[in-house]
């Protein structure tokens, strides 16, 4: 069986990070990811960063994608593309599942002294009738059609959630050329950063706080939408529901850590709201509680590519140290550092609920590791 | 819970203790059914679900096997909540002429005692099964196999008497089984409240010889693993439950046969179902390897090779999921359904390996005429705890 030092699943910012700094301490690294190019969401942000220049404010999400990955070009790092992790066996025996075209399939299995899962995050659904039509779609997956395949699914876009996802995609489908007939918002107020709504109502587009969908309608694929106010106790009011003329539904009703890996793995999770859900739980090495295999970015708590770098960044430097490429002393000022980054990124937008979920995660390691239930 | 009395505490709700319950409220007596985790969370939650006749060996173990299957068309509507029982009848397929052979002697013997199994010729195996390879030497067949839905079943079981006579305790531990000075059942210690009663039915599965253990009863269960895999939705290309017939080589050593060497290390043999959905269900290994249920690359590629052999249209698609479940296997190939004279109104019901969910109708019977002091539908001796240690 093939051998590696270290093995990254999952190539977006946080598991090109990893990989950068463990192959630059000298580490042999292979990326595994299961899209035809690494990158991860950031091959779809065509918006600029916020922030600072350390994280590459000003950049497009998409340039920086270009940058690591040319980074771990440089570095020697294998990026195994098309290639999809089945599961993490006994041993840390990673079994790989390779397309090689439509119907062949390579199936290889690596042994890795240390893995990093670095999995993200997937969209959540919410269940309404009509929900399975043609056009009811995610609203990461609509912006994945527009921005990276230059497809636009539909004509008329009706958006359900005004967190920044939301907003985002609205106004990108926009500049790309759909009308939208909306933004529906249970919330009594704008989830998402005042900027990017601004930016819509500036265009007129109306943003329906207080209501939520009740129904698509089509018969092929959806034709209409009816959304109405939503009480305290999420019913709806009778009486209030507006019907839209639209052709897609897109849901914008946040994300939730991928963690099967993880979970596959044995690690022990910790559920908090403010990161999305469950979330395998770590050190300030970013290691698991499984031994050998660290976690880093969206798959360990819901936050933004920025964390996703610098948590992939600490894991990268951390599994360097344990392999011995990188002294202890040097190794904990780096990884000091980047605490001290992650520490401004929470400082920001929700960051409070953030920084509270994450101590929540590093006391349950250490609860976990003591032997605790 | 504390301090309550039940005429019959049985432990464990997988199909055995949720079957058990169920027939003894049926016979009137009051009933709390205790379980350290909840309904269908073990073994028969990780499993395949057939109920067949053409995999038991003649004599009992058929007896049983035919009788459980008459049982669950009457359970399709004794039971209120649908368990998806449908009868299709299943097919062994045989790769080779020496085991066509057998499988050929193993049919007449099971013809002579009046089941209803043929003999297929290759042609006949292809109209059955249009997708199977092409040089497969022929199978055996019985339309009386039937397929079900495991969970729903023991939720069925459960659902039909709750609150009318049972009363489950999940998520509830077992702590010690309290017994008088003569030896006999009084009550069940657990981590909720005391249970007092005169009997207890220990159908815990492969977790069983630490409820025997709790009043010096040895049951020599051991958990047997076996890796399922799940492949993506596709048209209907599998009609029926089809195995090889190095399956009930895996299953019993009575059968010696030539096997692929690949196969052999992980006791693989080729099992399919096809599911509500659409799916398959492709079986099947069998190993010791203690009680985890985490799934091995190497078994899987072995499933799935020996698949590919029977159905080389599998090829072509993907395995979406694999698991795994602990199965309480016996030497004796035969369950315990018995009473222990040593320690009276202690009783067991498990041991069934791969057969608990086909033979748990009977199993819920038995044990309910046993503890009713009833004549049993079927002579308990093969199945009892004094049957010969070595048949253990």
């Amino acid at each position: 069986m093939r051998q590696c030092e270290v093995l990254v699943i999952g190539g977006g910012p946080a598991g090109l990070s990893a990989a950068i700094e463990a192959a630059k301490a000298g580490a042999q690294v292979v990326v595994v990811e299961t899209n035809r190019e690494v990158g991860g969401q950031l091959v779809k942000q065509t918006h600029k960063f916020f922030g600072s220049s350390r994280h590459r404010a000003g950049t497009r999400g998409i340039d920086i994608a270009k940058i690591l990955r040319k980074q771990c070009e440089d570095l020697h790092v294998e990026l195994k593309v098309n290639s999809l992790v089945m599961g993490i066996y006994a041993d840390n025996v990673v079994a790989i599942d390779e397309k090689k075209s439509l119907t062949e399939h390579n199936i290889e299995r690596i042994q890795a002294k240390k893995i990093v899962i670095s999995t993200g995050a997937s969209e959540n659904s919410i269940r309404f009738p009509g929900w399975t039509l043609p056009g009811v779609m995610g609203a990461g997956a609509i912006q994945t059609m527009c921005n990276y395949h230059r497809v636009i699914p539909g004509r008329k876009l009706l958006m359900i959630g005004s967190g920044s996802v939301g907003l985002i995609v609205c106004y990108q489908l926009m500049q790309a050329g759909a009308e939208i007939v909306g933004i529906v918002e249970a919330l009594p107020h704008i989830n998402g950063y005042a900027v990017h709504a601004s930016k819509l109502t500036r265009e007129g587009i109306p943003i329906y706080t207080g209501y939520t969908i009740k129904e698509a309608r089509g018969k092929e694929r959806v034709e209409q939408a009816v959304i109405a106010k939503v009480n305290p106790d999420w019913s709806t009011v009778p009486g209030s529901e507006i019907v839209l003329d639209t052709d897609i539904v897109a849901v914008g009703a946040g994300l939730k850590p991928l963690i099967g890996m993880a979970h596959m793995s044995g690690c022990e999770f910790v559920y908090d709201k403010a990161l999305g859900g469950w979330a395998p739980c770590h050190n300030k090495n970013m290691e698991s509680t499984h031994k050998g295999i660290y976690v880093a970015g969206d798959t360990t708590g819901l936050e933004e590519a920025s964390t996703a770098i610098e948590e992939g960044t600490i894991s990268g430097i951390a599994i360097a140290e344990s392999l011995g490429y990188i002294p202890k002393d040097k190794a904990k000022t780096l990884k000091d550092e980047g605490w001290e980054r992650l520490a401004g990124l929470r400082s920001g937008f929700k960051g409070e609920d953030r920084v509270k979920a994450k101590m929540k995660q590093l006391n349950r390691y250490d609860e976990v590791m003591k032997g605790g239930k | 819970m504390t301090n309550k009395s039940y005429d019959v505490v049985v432990i464990g709700a997988g199909v055995m203790g949720t079957s058990c319950a169920y027939h003894l409220v049926k016979k009137g007596f009051k009933v709390a059914l205790i379980e350290k985790i909840d309904i269908a969370r073990g073994t028969s939650s990780h499993c395949d679900a057939v109920a067949l006749i053409v995999d038991k060996m003649p004599g009992v173990d058929a007896a049983l096997g035919y009788a459980s299957i008459q049982r669950f068309l009457e359970l399709k509507n004794e039971l209120s909540y649908d368990f998806e029982l449908h009868q299709k009848g299943s097919m062994y397929a045989c790769e080779t002429d020496q085991e066509m052979d057998i499988a050929s002697k193993y049919a007449k013997s099971m013809q002579d005692d009046g089941y209803d199994i043929d003999i297929l010729n290759p042609k006949e195996l292809l109209e059955h099964e249009p997708f199977m390879a092409k040089d497969l030497k022929g199978g055996i067949f019985s339309k009386a196999c039937c397929g079900l839905n495991p969970f729903k079943l023991c939720f069925a079981f459960v659902d039909q008497v709750k609150g009318k006579g049972l009363d489950v305790y999940s998520y509830t531990d077992v702590k010690g089984i309290k017994l008088n000075d003569k030896n006999a059942v009084e009550g069940v210690e657990t981590d909720k409240g005391f249970l007092s009663t005169k009997k207890v039915v220990n159908c815990a599965g492969v977790w069983s010889p630490e409820i025997g253990k709790m009043v010096g009863v040895d049951i020599p269960v051991k958990p047997r693993k076996g890796v399922i895999l799940v492949s993506a939705t596709s048209f209907p290309f599998c009609n029926q439950k089809v195995q090889e017939f190095g399956y009930m080589v895996s299953k019993f050593a009575e059968f010696k046969c030539k096997r692929d060497p690949d196969v052999e290390k992980y006791n693989v043999a080729f099992t399919i179902e096809p599911s509500k959905a659409n799916n398959v269900l492709i079986g099947s290994s069998r190993n010791f390897a203690g009680y985890g249920v985490n799934t091995e690359i190497e078994i899987i590629h072995a499933i799935a090779k020996r698949a590919i052999r029977f159905y080389p249209i599998l090829k072509e698609m993907n395995c979406i999921r694999s698991y795994a479940g602990v199965r309480p296997f016996l030497d004796a190939h035969l369950p315990l359904i018995t009473d222990v004279d040593k320690v009276p109104g202690y009783y067991i019901a498990t041991g069934h390996e791969g057969d608990g969910i086909s033979l748990s109708p009977m199993t819920g019977r038995l044990i309910s005429e046993l503890i009713a002091g009833e004549k049993p539908y079927l002579d308990l001796a093969p199945f009892s705890y004094n049957r010969s240690k070595k048949n253990n």
